[in-house]
């Protein structure tokens, strides 16, 4: 599993991403160090609602090394707090375009919308993540 | 047990959407705007409502022939009174639903008590309009549900006759009990109204349509309905006539249902007792947070020496808890010294989501238990590759 994450140059492609308390369910998802099962270069940051993560964290994640970044929240129009998700996806938008100026590909931020027993989806959509970012070469450390 | 009960329920509920969401887009889910059907289906009923009212006449004699003038004589009435009917029983679907589901997902405790209440009030109020509207047609069907309410009201005790008068509008029926039940039928539904302002005093754009496929849909499932099952009245009533049954609409009329097995008085105690049961559910369950499973956060802090006064926070919060306030002091940070407001959270109503600190660009807002310099440091560790698993 591991080389699956790796650049054609053999460099981790280390990704930060943020999982909503609602959304998928974590149990048997996280490693102990809170890394995800058989991906042990994406970190998860679990946080109460998707609309809880500033756009700045996005960026720091990014300037910080990592390759890419994601949100996932509940699937469209199930967020526990009725809007989290669909304002996470407007910020995200915004921060796309405002890093597409700054020639950074806005393709290293990703959102998803996955419920409580989407985990197999969840994993999946990750995976295609990390590949993309593969394809892109590693973060900017 | 009750708590695994919930949770099981929880999952089926969640569940039961990834079925409908191998049919449907996400967005699409139509347990998704429960509350926005039931808002569909009451505005057609208000509309449909008026028309009938405009041939209506509340009077012993008239009302049974003023609804069949309607149904048969009059262009189309047929069609609307079957819309009116079944409006209403689709109403009480997705008020039903929009209930279960609220409640099933947790969307009911702590800071959501007040759309919870007033949800209930709301059904109170429905059920109220709902079966005052058979009264209405004064055929056998309305005279067997007025004496069964009548007993029923008559067994409480103490103010039971009093209440009885009230409904009828004397000591037994006479000319002012249909003008009587026209008010019963009309008050309520007009009090909906002011009830939901009350359900969305605390909610930042409510949804309150569901996606325009479903609206035309709703529409169209109602005129076709109509249109095959045409609503009827039953037999005109006859004074001191005793029918023996009348045809049941179970989404209002299964408390008379229950009369059959045990006395009106207890039928109307086992609907009150649930109604009162469902207004303490968000005060019953007395675990923490943290017995549930979750993380309590606590509530959303305003960084009083940074907030710049840009009301960002105020418009994202999806439960109205920020107010904007002319602020009382200048702020410390650069940004924040010419502030003209400062934003405060209510915490009766903040449910600790943390979306105003998305939204907050200045590093004036914190959940007290999940710092900024926290997640800072969390997300720096997560994106600088540990040297020893790299290759
Ligand atoms: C007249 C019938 C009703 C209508 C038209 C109605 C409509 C709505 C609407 C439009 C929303 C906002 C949904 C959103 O934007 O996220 C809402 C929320 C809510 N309703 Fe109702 N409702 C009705 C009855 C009820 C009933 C009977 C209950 C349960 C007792 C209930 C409980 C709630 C709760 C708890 C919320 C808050 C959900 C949340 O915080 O996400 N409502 N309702
Ligand atoms: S978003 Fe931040 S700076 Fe702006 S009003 Fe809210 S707390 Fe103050
Ligand atoms: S955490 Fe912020 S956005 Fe969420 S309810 Fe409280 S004040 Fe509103």
């Amino acid at each position: 599993m591991a080389t699956k994450t790796e650049t054609a140059q053999g460099t981790p492609v280390r990704v930060v991403g943020f999982l909503c308390d609602w959304a998928v369910r974590s149990e048997g998802l996280l490693n102990p160090d809170d890394t995800l099962v058989g991906m042990p270069h994406v970190t998860v940051i679990r946080v109460p609602c998707s609309g809880f993560v500033k756009p700045g964290w996005l960026e720091l994640a990014l300037r910080s090394g990592a390759a890419g970044t994601f949100v996932c929240g509940c699937p469209m129009g199930d967020c526990l707090n009725r809007e989290g998700n669909w304002i996470m996806e407007d910020r995200i938008d915004q921060l796309r375009k405002r890093l597409a100026r700054q020639k950074v590909d806005p393709d290293r931020i990703a959102f998803f919308a996955y419920g409580l027993h989407d985990q197999q989806a969840f994993l999946d959509a990750v995976q295609a993540f990390v590949d993309r970012l593969r394809a892109l070469g590693g973060g900017k450390a | 047990m009750y708590r695994r009960l919930l949770t099981g329920l929880q999952s089926a509920t969640l569940r039961l959407d990834v079925g409908i969401q191998r049919v449907l887009p996400q967005d699409f889910n139509p347990l998704y705007y429960t509350g926005g059907l039931a808002n569909l289906f009451l505005t057609v009923l208000v509309v449909s409502g008026i028309l009938i009212f405009l041939y209506y006449e509340p009077s012993l004699e008239g009302a049974y022939a003023s609804v069949e003038f309607l149904t048969r004589d009059v262009p189309y009435g047929v069609v609307f009174r079957g819309i009116h009917r079944y409006a209403a029983d689709a109403y009480m679907v997705a008020i039903l639903l929009h209930l279960f589901r609220n409640w099933f997902t947790d969307r009911y405790r702590e800071a959501r008590d007040s759309q919870w209440l007033s949800g209930m009030v709301l059904l109170v109020f429905s059920g109220l309009a709902g079966f005052t509207g058979y009264l209405l047609v004064w055929d056998e069907r309305s005279q067997m549900l007025t004496s069964l309410t009548v007993q029923a009201l008559r067994s409480v005790p103490l103010v039971g006759h009093w209440l009885a008068e009230v409904f009828v509008g004397g000591p037994g029926v006479s000319d002012t009990t249909l003008p009587r039940f026209l008010f019963l039928h009309v008050g309520p539904a007009m009090a909906l109204y002011v009830l939901l302002w009350w359900h969305y005093v605390r909610l930042r754009h409510p949804k309150i349509w569901p996606p325009a496929v479903w609206v035309l849909f709703g529409l169209g499932l109602l005129f076709i309905l109509a249109s095959v099952l045409p609503a009827t009245s039953g037999r005109p009533a006859q004074p001191g006539a005793s029918p023996e049954g009348f045809p049941v609409d179970w989404f209002y009329l299964w408390p008379y249902v229950l009369a059959r097995w045990m006395a009106p008085g207890w039928a109307l105690a086992l609907v009150v007792a649930l109604l009162a049961y469902g207004m303490v559910i968000p005060y019953t369950l007395r675990e923490t947070p943290e017995e549930r499973g979750l993380r309590a956060l606590g509530q959303a802090v305003v960084v009083d020496e940074n907030c710049t006064g840009c009301e960002l926070c105020y418009y994202d919060c999806p439960y109205n808890a920020i107010y904007m306030v002319p602020s009382p002091a200048p702020g410390k940070s650069r940004a924040a010294a010419n502030r003209k407001l400062l934003a405060v959270v209510v915490d009766s109503r903040c449910v600790e989501c943390g979306i105003c600190i998305g939204a907050c660009p200045f590093e004036a807002l914190e959940l007290p238990r999940m710092l900024d310099r926290d997640v800072q440091q969390r997300i720096q560790r997560g994106a600088q590759a540990p040297a020893a698993a790299a290759t």
